[in-house]
């Protein structure tokens, strides 16, 4: 094996950060064959799933052949399978061990906290189908753990279906999308629903290129892209009814409490509620092609 | 003038090969405002059309944008010839949605409420927004008495009614007048509405 990148115990937005980073550091161009390492991973969100299948996909487009080693808990493994990860291995990586008998080995409750399955985004159909999907669970977990009423079911489901959108609208590739309810006990102690949307396409920047780039001269950069794109409604077509999708669901997130993070290229922006702490605005971090979203809805108060 | 009844979850069923009855994507849009304005354009003479949400989920703001803003702002631009679109059947979260599309690019379009009640759903100035509720309070009324009720002069209320029928939020028709001269009457769209009975499945002609 030319190249073993080991993700760190803990594969969400911040892992997956680390571990993107670990590959910057790292000279890979020579190597063949990578091995994404999952070995010591004890747990692992939507965020870090999605990111970790894309990961696949871009090695692969690259030309190397990818190795992905299983996680050591059994239990990380069955929730992997749970949210159909495995379901994409097929041509895309080779497994170590080479055989998993999942099917047998892990039934899915029906008590889930899985909204969505990882869900792979190419066409309008495929909208439709998550948006059916989340609106015929959302009465268990929306309503149940994080108290939603109709009307915030509905902004939710939009909320979604403008981001899985942005895929099809803007990434010129295709894209995948998960979500599952957690209990986020660190600075919150409330249940929040993660939802993490990827696509390996051109990038925010790339995208709005044509209609921002000459105007912004120097300054023009990935950060800057995605700051037009959330907070100004920014687009690439010049129809005012467009590229509001997502800043509308920027609205929302807030009102909300919530949290989003868009990552594109080698920049990350992020809207943070109060209990959470980080930086808004990151630059000269890990190039990473396309865009990354995750979204972080705690529950309200009854 | 006509009103006709389009029940959207049924064109839904008949354009979207996925069996969705939710409004989302730009696409789904598209395909839906290309079969209302097959509908609108096949309407001979003035028609009020009135889309019937009930029964459609989720609208989401792309959506909203590519079938209601479109087409409003198709329909003032006379695309359509001499129609106007009121809405129904929306939930309140919905409303907000297609409200947000409408807001976007300042047109406006009216909802009929469940009990019979009328909103504006979209951008329209508070001059206009007054002297829509005059139309609707009335049914029909005439620049004089408009300058009368509202106590502003001919120039200024013949303006409003104008702009009022120009962003296809009123009808009007040239009646002769008591004193035997031509004078428009301005009148409610959903007036032409009071003459429904009974279900609004697929789509009712209704004339007024």
């Amino acid at each position: 094996m030319d190249l073993v990148l080991v993700a760190p115990p803990t594969v969400d937005e911040k892992g997956f950060e680390l571990f993107l980073g670990q590959f910057g550091r790292r000279a890979w161009s020579e190597s063949h064959q990578i091995c994404i390492d999952l070995g010591d991973v004890t747990f692992i969100d939507p965020y870090g799933m999605v990111g970790i299948l894309e990961f696949g996909y871009y090695l692969k487009s690259l030309g190397k052949e990818v190795i992905l080693r299983v996680p050591g808990p059994e239990e990380v493994s069955k929730y992997l399978e749970r949210m159909d990860f495995f379901r994409f291995r097929s041509g895309l990586f080779v497994m170590d061990p080479p055989h998993l008998d999942l099917t047998e080995k892990y039934h899915r409750s029906i008590a889930s906290d899985v909204l969505l399955e990882i869900t792979r985004i190419e066409k309008s159909d495929d909208i439709h189908f998550i948006v059916d999907r989340v609106r015929d669970r959302a009465g268990s977990i929306l309503e149940t753990h994080l108290h939603y009423d109709e009307r915030a079911i509905h902004h939710f489901i939009v909320a979604l279906s403008e981001v899985c959108q942005n895929i099809l609208e803007h990434s010129q590739n295709i894209g995948y999308v998960g979500i599952q309810k957690y209990f986020y006990a660190k600075s919150l102690a409330k249940n929040v629903v993660k939802i993490a949307v990827m696509d390996l396409g051109i990038g925010i920047k790339n995208s709005l290129s044509p209609r921002f780039s000459l105007v912004c001269g120097e300054r023009w950069s990935d950060l800057l892209a995605i700051e037009k794109a959330l907070l100004h409604g920014a687009s690439r077509y010049e129809d005012i009814g467009r590229g509001h999708g997502l800043t509308e669901v920027r609205k929302f997130v807030q009102k909300w409490n919530g949290k989003i993070s868009i990552r594109s290229g080698t920049a990350k922006f992020s809207v943070l509620p109060s209990w959470e702490s980080g930086l808004e605005r990151r630059s000269g971090v890990t190039f990473f092609p396309g865009t990354q979203i995750s979204l972080v809805l705690p529950e309200i108060n009854r | 003038m006509r009103g006709k009844v389009y029940n959207l979850k049924m064109f839904m069923r008949e354009e979207m090969l996925n069996g969705s009855n939710n409004l989302v994507t730009r696409e789904t849009g598209a395909v839906m405002r290309e079969r209302l304005e097959r509908e609108l354009i096949a309407e001979v003479g003035p028609t009020v059309a009135f889309l019937d949400f009930s029964g459609v989920g989720v609208i989401d703001y792309s959506c909203a944008d590519e079938v209601i803003a479109k087409l409003v702002s198709r329909l003032l631009s006379g695309e359509y010839g001499d129609k106007f679109i009121v809405l129904m059947g929306l939930s309140s979260s919905q409303m907000e949605n297609i409200a947000v599309a409408l807001e976007r690019k300042k047109l406006a379009v009216l909802n009929l409420q469940e009990g019979g009640g009328w909103q504006v759903i979209g951008f329209l100035n508070n001059y206009l927004r007054k002297t829509l509720v005059s139309v609707m309070e009335k049914g029909s009324i005439t620049l004089r008495e408009l300058a009368q009720e509202r106590g502003i002069g001919l120039n200024t209320g013949g303006t409003r009614l104008l702009n009022l029928y120009k962003k296809r939020l009123t009808w009007r028709s040239e009646e002769v007048s008591k004193e035997g001269g031509r004078q428009f009457v301005y009148k409610s769209l959903t007036a032409v509405m009071g003459v429904l009975n009974g279900e609004t499945e697929g789509t009712q002609n209704h004339t007024s």
